[in-house]
């Protein structure tokens, strides 16, 4: 069976990824399992779809733990805990990361046995567009390195898929992952189907044992307050605000009013401050700020351009 | 307590009480709302928050709030407001709960709840006099699920259901109506692009003790189909095109908070929104625009 997670931001298609990898290998006569992770599937915010193909009927349910293959879309998510981008990753598994870095620089990076592959990373918005899906891109990238997918298949399933956008949007998304599938033709059945997983022999979870206790103690209540702020949401950013203090009007509201997140409070002196740790780049106060003393710059290596 | 403190734009809190760091998605116009209510409520406030969306605000073991918040059934938010109240009550009447330390409990749920499934508690609720604030952010759909169709659906806007070259066929419930009909002590509609408006409405309601709504339309980039930048521009296009009336009910009589003048044709509001591009492109749809100005336009005629 293969088994097959597509990580990814909120909005970059890893859904869309699952469905059409999912409808190629139907069309190739497999039995199939495609499916998002249902959680904070927010946009920016790591998510992850997965895909089981196998010629069997397909018993196997729930994540997947042990994949063949990960398609990762961005690559700032691989040292996101939460994104669990490496959950399960063993010595056959194949890593495809879409990154401007490497392949080399990522197996010394990550200091893992698994084969790691890149694809150049998608070019960075421009301000006030939409960051564009790859879903497309990821799923004709593992169209091509399970081997067992051709490639009117693939372009079947992306017009199966992506009819209801309409037939620009179609012809895009297959431009897309027909390139991909052709770019990683010199690997064309790297990825093997893994073997069947024997419910029996399945390794207990690690559980922590915990006494019972009182109701008080045990019930899941929150006694702190705004503990929400331990939450880095900044990282769902891909667009970074940055103001420019010299051309800020100090009207002490409109950003920090209209920022939905609470992500901006103002001085005493009237200046607006960007709380980057949660600011989710939703550029609403870029969008509003009169004087535009607001600006967006690519989160991606944003870090050293910030005043 | 009619007198307002809250003036001019100047006098709006700079000091922001809802956390950051809540899993809602960039850009939410239901989170642009509730964080400027939560600072004019304050946080002795208990939140009876009915499945939806921000269910995911207090995410065990995170909460954005300074104060209570509680879980209840898609249907029966009104009915968790009411224990909540009549518990202060008791520990009030029992001198075990000091009147300073009193809360007041509000009802937070998205349209699915407030239009659907929990209107039979809450008209109860309000027929109870029960006094509580229900604040509904409507996004016109289930917009936790996917999108799909609710009570407070626009006519012709595409959904998870609703995703032929029409779009939904039914049209939006009148949520104010329905509340003014209970003759509560309050009703208010507000947008978190109008903050102003939205402050003195909260401050207003916050005066007044019995049953009180304040409906905010919540424009959500996911589920409408726009960017998140665009918020408070789809907000004030809402109100500017006289699709969302800024209104509020208060004894027997509803008062038109803002009238826009000029009011703008309807299709710059609708334009901004993917779920209405099946009625710009491939070919426009000029029927169904023309139609959805004139449901405008009547009810402005019935105001003027």
């Amino acid at each position: 069976m293969y088994r097959i997670r597509f990580h990814g931001r909120g909005g970059q298609g890893m859904k869309t990824a699952s469905c059409i990898l999912g409808d190629a290998f139907f069309a190739e006569g497999f039995e199939v399992q495609d499916a998002p992770r249902y959680g904070a599937e927010r946009r920016g915010a790591p998510i992850f779809a997965y895909v089981r193909a196998d010629r069997a009927a397909i018993n196997e349910r729930g994540i997947i733990a042990r994949p063949d293959l990960v398609v990762v879309a961005d690559d700032t998510l691989v040292t996101v805990p939460a994104a669990a981008v490496l959950q399960g990753v063993g010595a056959r598994t194949v890593l495809l990361i879409c990154s401007n870095d490497d392949a080399a620089t990522w197996t010394a990076r990550l200091k893992r046995d698994c084969r790691v592959l890149t694809l150049p990373a998608p070019a960075a918005p421009e301000a006030g567009q939409a960051q564009a899906g790859v879903g497309a891109l990821c799923a004709g990238a593992a169209a091509a390195l399970v081997g067992v997918i051709g490639r009117a298949a693939l372009e079947r399933a992306v017009a199966a898929e992506l009819a209801a956008h309409g037939a620009p949007v179609v012809a895009r998304n297959t431009a897309q992952a027909l390139a991909a599938y052709d770019a990683l033709a010199a690997h064309q059945g790297l990825v093997s189907a893994g073997g069947a997983v024997d419910a029996g022999a399945r390794a207990p979870v690690d559980w922590i044992d915990l006494a019972a206790e009182d109701a008080a103690a045990a019930a899941p209540d929150i006694h702190a307050t705004a503990t929400s702020l331990k939450a880095a949401t900044g990282l769902w950013r891909v667009m970074r605000p940055v103001i420019d203090h010299a051309h800020c009007h100090k009207c002490s509201w409109i950003c920090s009013t209209l920022c939905p997140d609470s992500a901006i409070a103002v001085d005493a002196d009237h200046a607006p401050r960007i709380d980057y740790d949660h600011c989710k780049g939703c550029l609403v106060c870029v969008a509003v700020c009169p004087s535009h003393a607001i600006r967006a710059i690519p989160e991606r290596g944003a870090a050293g351009a910030v005043p | 307590m009619n007198e307002h403190v809250i003036h001019r734009v100047r006098d709006l809190p700079s000091a922001h009480l809802l956390g950051a760091g809540t899993a809602m998605c960039a850009g939410c116009g239901g989170l642009g709302a509730l964080h400027q209510v939560y600072d004019v409520l304050g946080e002795k406030t208990v939140f009876v928050n009915a499945a939806g969306c921000m269910t995911l605000l207090a995410n065990y073991p995170f909460t954005p709030f300074k104060g209570s918040w509680l879980y209840t059934a898609m249907a029966s938010a009104p009915a968790g407001a009411q224990g909540v109240r009549d518990a202060l009550d008791v520990l009030l009447a029992q001198g075990r709960l000091p009147p300073a330390e009193d809360l007041a409990p509000v009802v937070l749920t998205g349209d699915g709840s407030a239009y659907g499934m929990g209107l039979s508690a809450t008209s109860a609720a309000i027929e109870r006099g029960l006094d509580f604030l229900y604040l509904c952010y409507d996004n016109e759909g289930y917009g936790n699920t996917g999108q799909q169709s609710s009570g407070a659906t626009p006519h012709a806007a595409r959904t998870a259901t609703s995703a032929g070259g029409r779009g939904h066929p039914g049209f939006k419930k009148d949520l104010f109506a329905i509340w003014a009909a209970h003759a509560p002590a309050y009703v208010a509609t507000v947008i978190g692009a109008e903050p102003l408006d939205l402050a003195r409405k909260v401050e207003t309601a916050i005066g007044l003790k019995g049953p009180r709504l304040i409906l905010a339309l919540a424009p959500c980039p996911t589920g409408w189909d726009f960017e998140p930048a665009a918020l408070v521009d789809v907000g004030r296009l809402a109100v500017n095109t006289g699709i969302f009336p800024l209104k509020e009910y208060r004894d027997g009589r509803i008062t038109h908070t803002r009238i826009p003048r000029p009011r703008l044709p309807v299709e710059a509001y609708l334009s901004t929104q993917g779920r209405f591009a099946h009625l710009f492109s491939p070919r426009r749809d000029d029927a169904a625009i023309a139609a959805i100005q004139a449901q405008v336009d009547r009810y402005w005629q019935g105001v003027a």
